[in-house]
């Protein structure tokens, strides 16, 4: 490097245009990589090899954020976290009371399904995840969580968080993932109308924390205030999760589709935890029953409850 | 060419302390007004320190910050890599530049290159973006003079300790 260092400030004429072809390379270099990228191509593979190099990076960017919570929640008023816990008691205890019922109807369910003989429901299980304390660029739409593959998430898991659906599983690394959001414009959610059961597709808008539905006839049953709950199609997403609302419907005369668009339901801000539904927790449950007893089940139940 | 041999730690230093403040929490208000701090680092070594002057500088730089933000590979790179030859061209130029004007060289360079991020956000198909989006480079001027003197006394100090 160092000898062509000392070259540049001599010889201007005659360096220019070799510098102007050298961006003209670089530039073409950007586009070319930009391209397979959007277009997900082999790029992905180079991707996923050049974050290995970016875990660690984060990991170390992380650590002196993470020190900093941890010693805020240490010192953190001793009131205000007996206040918090009382909360949280409270809540516990009511959301217990409703998996209770819950359970009973599930109970119902699983006879119900098997009077009519229809298939099995696969054995759901989650996962808790926690945001990485790391921005990254908000037009990426990129979530980063402190779980990865050796605890189980596989690329295209459905994320929730408390209120609704977030986004999907994208890409994997030893210990972190990275989460796509729904408002990705990129992603495409078979979503279902609560109110009138149309189905359509719900794509994400670009912008945060909304989709668009662009694909409605035009005499469609969906009304501002609608409910939009994942309808299942594609087999990715659990159907029956709370998506979004829609916010606005424009039908345009003359155009040949209607238009709506939607908010998210889920709250990216201030959230620090989300869920992940992995469905490997088959063979786990299995192990654990191979001890039968009849008193325990109904422990085992509420232990699946709480 | 005396500026050059000043410590090849602070540059590697302040590379990755840039990198952390990139992608460094910060409540969701300010996170559009974020600095360009891998920019401002890039300019200041280019214009004071006589490094980073090759346009492979900017693109290895600029990828790394693609793999570490989720930016389309190249975005960063191609923002980069149009600064590096833009300070190239004008470097002589800058460098004798009274202060003020120097910031302004920096806040339009800035500028260009979030022309540059907006172009490719909107090609992806995303939304224009909020307006406090433009006061990124604002800052990054407004932060500039303090870069500009730390760099200056931690590479000046860097030297003192070698000889």
């Amino acid at each position: 490097m160092s000898h062509r260092n000392s070259s540049l400030p001599g010889g201007l004429a005659a360096d220019f245009s070799s510098r102007i072809a050298r961006l003209m390379f670089y530039i073409v270099l950007c586009m070319v990589l930009m391209t397979f990228d959007f277009r997900g191509q082999w790029v992905e593979r180079v991707r996923s090899a050049s974050t290995l190099v970016a875990e660690p990076l984060w990991l170390a960017v992380e650590a002196p954020f993470r020190l900093a919570g941890t010693l805020s929640d240490r010192w953190a008023d001793r009131s205000a976290l007996l206040a918090e816990r009382d909360a949280l008691a409270l809540d516990l205890n009511r959301s217990r009371a409703r998996l209770l019922i819950l359970d009973e109807i599930e109970r119902e369910n699983d006879r119900l399904r098997g009077l009519l003989d229809a298939s099995a429901t696969i054995d759901r299980d989650f996962q808790t995840v926690e945001l990485r304390q790391l921005d990254l660029n908000p037009y990426s739409h990129r979530l980063l969580v402190n779980r990865g593959a050796s605890e189980g998430l596989r690329v295209g898991q459905p994320v929730l968080d408390s209120n609704g659906l977030v986004g999907q599983v994208d890409e994997v690394l030893m210990h972190s993932a990275s989460v796509i959001l729904l408002s990705d414009p990129d992603h495409a959610l078979p979503v279902k109308v609560e109110r009138s059961r149309l189905r359509t597709i719900a794509y994400g808008s670009g912008r945060s924390g909304e989709l668009r539905l662009t694909d409605l006839p035009m005499n469609a049953d969906i009304e501002v205030g609608d409910v939009l709950i994942s309808s299942g199609l594609g087999g990715r997403f659990q159907p029956g999760l709370p998506v979004a609302d829609v916010v606005e419907v424009t039908r345009v005369p003359g155009e040949a589709f209607a238009r709506a668009r939607a908010e998210l339901r889920a709250r990216m801000q201030g959230a620090r935890h989300l869920l992940v539904v992995t469905e490997f927790a088959a063979e786990e449950r299995i192990e654990t029953e191979e001890v039968p007893a009849a008193e325990t089940t109904q422990l085992q139940a509420e232990e699946d409850g709480s | 060419m005396s500026a050059r041999d000043g410590g090849q730690g602070v540059l590697a230093i302040s590379l990755a302390l840039g990198l952390a403040l990139t992608i460094m929490p910060l409540p969701a208000a300010l996170d559009l007004l974020r600095p360009y701090w891998i920019a401002l680092i890039v300019i200041y070594w280019n214009l004071e320190g006589g490094r980073l002057r090759h346009l492979g500088h900017g693109f290895a730089l600029g990828l790394l910050l693609d793999v570490m933000t989720g930016t389309l590979l190249g975005q960063h790179a191609l923002g980069l890599v149009i600064l590096v030859f833009l300070l190239e061209r004008f470097r002589a130029r800058i460098r004798f530049f009274p202060p003020w004007q120097q910031a302004t060289a920096v806040l339009v360079l800035l500028l260009n290159d979030r022309v540059i991020h907006l172009w490719i956000i909107a090609l992806q198909g995303n939304a224009w973006p909020a307006w406090q989006w433009w006061l990124a480079p604002v800052m990054g001027v407004l932060v500039w003079p303090w870069l500009f003197l730390l760099l200056d006394a931690l590479r000046r100090r860097a030297r003192a300790h070698s000889h």
